[in-house]
């Protein structure tokens, strides 16, 4: 028993050091990153502004194409109907970017955000628009690049607006109102010069480049804009993006991030969301494109961030209280992919013990996911749904009705569960030294105090 | 009626933690509103709370978090990552009565 004490004490201590060397040299870097305000604007603008229209969409784009053949053939005739509100919503998500990139940086900088937001809007379209009668001109040749092509547009345009209209609030090139003027009309007022002197330069920019022409894929010569010009620039790195080894690295650093207790995903959407939705809205039109988001949040984050489903029924039958008293709350959240619970909890974060499993598990999970996905076994994700739709359910919807989407997802938490075994074990017999040590109070299910 | 934010990532998880403290705290008769919200909404809304929370997942934006909360008098707190994780409202509502009790000495 003493010996047994003593044993707990020291795992204690080094445990307790190496988070330290953890803390002071791996979070300041991971946090700076994790904490531009850029960055951070970028990912508030998809989630909160494109996502719903992302997702309504693409719900859409599945009833257009049913993984039932003889349904399919039913829909045929009215495929291109149905598609409309598809190509309006998913369709124009670069649009409404702009406005979300602006309106969210604008709360960021503490400023009005929805002038700027829609400045941000009617300056994407001027810079997405080749200059000539737009009266004749075909829908279909601009309507790429309000969508997945024109993201990186959209994101300049909504930082632009903000930043630009910002420094002309309370300037002195600004056109003054007497103070008996309603603050709504100073706004108004206030808004005009720098509306007017961005729509001049961006639309200035958009005429010379649409002077110039280019010949596309179908022989037909074609205006520049902005956006296909950027386009030919962001390709390259949309195709790398797209690669097993980008996968990698990616899901290394959301774990990495998560190993020091900060929102890994969060902050790789904010870097990576202009690429996965470039992706994921080229397979909506039939491209076999891997690295996007469902990639990640239906296909690795099984059980949440980490893949930490198989933990929840360890925890729950755990000799540890603490372990124990954690898998109770973290049964309900870990169905909708929620693990906070398991990530402090446990905790995952700053435990030498449990990081390793924590980053490894997920790794392995995204190189047989990417080699499935590569060799054609399952259909690749198609479809975008919210996070906290159940394992099962989101991996037959995400690849537009893939019942070995739901397959693979099992497959996953298998594999999960075989590697997180013995760390887990581990860790459970460091607590219940602890626990032999200093006894733990629970009363009614609540932890009264922890060592 | 104290009003709570609490600054989060997505708001998915906190919203948990958010239903158990206003069980703990109908429980004790505390009136209390809590709003859960991301670091943009937060910069926005500051002005309109008593008391702002920082939930662990964020904590890398603590600094920026702690002075805008300090440059409109605001107290502000990291919540305990183990509270958090068992999502004890109680020890939540707690932390912010004791917060709002302690007298604060000058500016975070």
């Amino acid at each position: 028993m003493n010996n047994r004490v003593n044993e707990g004490k020291n795992q204690t201590t080094i445990i307790e050091r190496s988070s330290e060397l953890f803390e002071r040299y791996l979070v300041p870097p991971l946090g700076l990153l994790a904490s531009n305000v850029y960055l951070q604007a970028i990912r508030d603008a998809f989630i909160i502004f494109t996502l719903p229209l992302i997702i309504a969409g693409s719900l859409f784009l599945v009833i257009a194409n049913p993984p039932i053949p003889a349904l399919q053939a039913f829909l045929q005739p009215y495929q291109e109907a149905i598609l409309v509100p598809f190509q309006l919503s998913f369709g124009l998500m670069a649009l409404f970017l702009a406005f979300g990139v602006a309106y969210s940086l604008a709360q960021y900088r503490r400023t009005e955000p929805v002038q700027p937001g829609i400045l941000a809007m009617v300056l994407f379209l001027v810079a997405s628009m080749p200059v000539r009668n737009l009266a004749t001109m075909p829908l279909g040749e601009v309507l790429p690049y309000l969508g997945g092509q024109g993201l990186l547009v959209a994101i300049l345009m909504g930082i632009l607006a903000t930043e630009v209209m910002r420094r002309f609030r309370g300037s002195r090139f600004t056109i003054r109102m007497p103070k008996s003027v309603p603050p709504n009309v100073t706004r108004a007022f206030e808004a005009l010069v720098p509306t007017l002197l961005l729509l001049t330069i961006v639309w200035s920019l958009e005429w010379f480049i649409s002077i110039h022409t280019y010949v596309a894929a179908d022989h037909i010569t074609h205006q520049l804009t902005l956006p296909i010009l950027l386009m030919t620039v962001f390709q390259p790195l949309v195709v790398v993006q797209d690669s097993y080894p980008a996968a990698l690295l990616e899901i290394i650093l959301m774990m990495l991030l998560w190993s020091v207790g900060i929102h890994g995903m969060n902050v790789v959407t904010a870097i990576a969301a202009p690429f996965w939705f470039t992706t994921l809205a080229a397979n909506a039109t039939g491209g076999h494109g891997i690295v996007t988001e469902p990639f990640f949040h239906i296909f690795a984050h099984l059980g949440g961030s980490g893949a930490t489903w198989p933990l929840v029924i360890y925890m729950l039958r755990s000799k540890s209280t603490q372990l124990r008293t954690v898998g109770k709350v973290a049964l309900g959240p870990a169905i909708f992919n929620i693990n906070e619970p398991v990530t402090f909890g446990v905790p995952m974060v700053l435990n030498p013990i449990m990081m390793l499993p924590f980053v490894f598990v997920p790794v392995v999970i995204v190189t047989i996911n990417y080699a499935v996905f590569a060799l054609h076994w399952v259909h690749i994700p198609i479809v975008m749904q919210p996070f906290t739709v159940p394992v099962g359910v989101s991996g037959f919807l995400a690849t537009g009705g893939d019942i070995k989407g739901s397959i693979l997802q099992f497959f996953d938490i298998a594999v999960s569960a075989l590697l997180y075994y013995p760390f887990f074990k581990a860790w459970e017999r460091v607590l219940v030294a602890r626990e032999v040590a200093a006894p733990t109070r629970v009363e009614g299910g609540r932890v009264l105090a922890t060592v | 009626m104290i009003h709570v934010l609490i600054v989060c990532s997505w708001g998915m998880s906190t919203s948990l933690l958010v239903e158990s403290m206003l069980t703990a705290a109908q429980e004790s008769k505390y009136e209390l509103t809590v709003e859960a919200l991301s670091a943009g909404e937060y910069a926005a809304k500051v002005e309109t709370c008593d008391i702002v929370l920082i939930a662990p997942q964020i904590r890398h934006l603590r600094k920026s978090i702690e002075q805008l909360a300090a440059s409109v008098e605001k107290p502000v707190a990291m919540i305990e990552p183990f509270h958090y994780a068992t999502m004890n409202g109680q020890a939540v509502v707690e932390q912010v009565q004791h917060l709002l009790a302690t007298p604060r000495k000058g500016k975070m």
